[in-house]
């Protein structure tokens, strides 16, 4: 029973030990350096790149911006996740759970001024350094509520187009975020023909439990498979105005072929429109490894 | 004699294991209803905190009193049949109560409270119980208060492992709660049925 207090204080004692400044690499400068409740925070420049890394695993669990070119997609997914566009053009209200350094509402502020964006972030400090660090603020037009994703759905009634979950870490899922009851209740804040559009990674078991769990919400599941990277994009929806390649590259076109500085052309190309899987559960909140499979590589 | 230790030692090691097997599972209880925030893992902790507070003042007090086994192994009855009742209970309870209290923190504290209150406070009773007996039985031996919360640990330790790395992913949340509670009326009924309180013979108090 003591078994809790001696695990918290051996978290507290290993956390100060680990908690010393991590060193730079050459040319890399560290303008800050901190703990939120949620995470180690740490914020880097390189050239013009500036990164939000949490934890210490570097290449998996940052956010990152050119500050020389902030539209620009530093990462393969960003930019994937705007195929969300060529299922619904003409989306008016969107929704987007995990802001990390803000590079999508700020891509949302210079080439979809049309859209009214909704972002919900969980932790206060990210909100705050990405105000400080990363030029986010909050325009006319977009909000910013400090919530619980699944917490932000239950309160709020608003019914969005489309609905961007980016709230994931490489080595952490907010389980609660995973299941089906959270998927349904994303799915009864959808307008009609809305889509949910989620950022995963593909290499693990995760992948297979999460497309699993999709498909017995919505009707249709589809996939962006990154080709530069290990991510993958999840589009659902129970209505999609497209759903072969032909179509989303024609769509892709009407658009102009792109969004800002994101290739819309290019995205068709990583489209699977029936992505297999192995066989995996059906994620719940009764039953629910979230965590365990996605440390499970395929 | 023997049999005496056999006992102590498996009330010790299963009621051990299941409480924090328990505070484990806690977190997929409430993060549908509160989130997965780090305000849920305060209330789980500072819950269970205060319940072993409130069982270990009962244990010392009730095993001065009724120095004998089977007055905390029917105690130990009541809590499982309470485990065995969680799953029923706590998606009716987090879901008015996450309706009622908008304030998440506050929210997860209270539903902590109303599910985990009587079984954890009575399980936190097993240790000062078994130390209190031991005090009063006038047999010299080594199992020293020391010895009883050791072993109550070591379970302690099992039961948060073999939950987080591996029961979750093997079943529901659910059916790992009602074996749980199976688990602790099948300890309780063996412990009854073994009448160990014969063979402690406590001076007349």
């Amino acid at each position: 029973m003591r078994s809790a207090a001696i695990g918290v204080i051996l978290g507290i004692c290993l956390g100060l030990l680990s908690a010393g400044p991590c060193r730079a690499a050459a040319g890399e400068q560290i303008l800050y350096e901190g703990d939120s409740i949620y995470h180690h925070i740490t914020v880097r420049q390189n050239g013009t790149e500036r990164c939000m890394i949490f934890g210490r695993q570097r290449d998996l669990r940052q956010t990152c911006i050119d500050l020389a070119r902030p539209d620009a997609s530093v990462f393969e997914y960003t930019g994937m996740m705007f195929a969300a566009f060529l299922f619904r053009p003409d989306a008016r209200k969107v929704c987007l759970i995990g802001l990390g350094g803000g590079y999508i509402p700020t891509v949302f502020r210079l080439h979809l001024p049309q859209v009214t964006l909704q972002t919900v972030e969980v932790d206060p400090h990210v909100a705050k350094l990405a105000t400080q660090y990363f030029g986010f603020g909050v325009p006319a037009g977009q909000s910013l509520s400090i919530d619980d994703g699944r917490q932000f759905f239950k309160r709020s009634p608003d019914r969005y187009d489309q609905i961007w979950l980016d709230a994931f870490n490489s080595d952490y899922i907010p389980a609660h975020m995973t299941t089906r009851e959270f998927l349904t209740l994303v799915k009864s804040r959808l307008s009609k023909g809305g889509i949910v559009i989620q950022n995963v990674f593909c290499g693990n078991r995760l992948y297979d439990a999460q497309i699993t769990t999709f498909r017995q919400v919505f009707a249709k599941v589809f996939v962006f498979e990154g080709s530069r990277s290990g991510s993958c994009i999840i589009v659902a929806s129970d209505h999609p105005a497209a759903a072969d390649t032909a179509g989303l590259r024609k769509q892709a076109e009407r658009l102009g072929g792109k969004i800002g500085r994101i290739d819309l052309l290019a995205e068709v190309e990583k489209f699977k429109p029936a992505p297999a899987v192995r066989k995996a559960p059906v994620l719940t909140d009764d039953y629910n490894p979230a965590n365990l499979l996605l440390m499970e590589k395929k | 004699m023997t049999i005496v230790y056999g006992v102590f030692i498996l009330l010790l090691v299963t009621f051990g294991a299941v409480v924090m097997s328990l505070e484990i599972l806690a977190s997929n209880l409430m993060s549908p209803y509160f989130g997965g925030s780090v305000y849920i893992w305060g209330s789980i902790i500072s819950s269970f905190m205060v319940h072993f507070s409130v069982g270990y003042v009962l244990g010392g007090w009730l095993s001065r009193r009724f120095p004998r086994i089977s007055v905390l192994a029917t105690l130990l009855v009541v809590c499982a049949l309470w485990v065995i009742m969680i799953p029923a209970i706590y998606k009716p309870v987090c879901e008015a109560i996450s309706d009622a209290v908008v304030d998440v923190r506050l929210g997860s504290l209270i539903a902590m409270n109303v599910i985990f209150l009587v079984p954890v406070s009575i399980m936190a009773m097993v240790s000062p119980y078994i130390i209190g007996i031991t005090a009063c039985w006038g047999q010299q031996s080594g199992f020293t208060a020391g010895m009883v919360l050791f072993i109550s640990t070591v379970g302690s330790f099992f039961g948060t492992n073999v939950t987080a790395f591996y029961l979750i992913s093997l079943f529901p949340v659910s059916r790992i709660i009602v074996g749980l509670g199976l688990i602790c009326l099948v300890v309780c009924f063996v412990v009854l049925s073994l009448r160990v309180d014969r063979r402690i013979a406590i001076p007349a108090a």
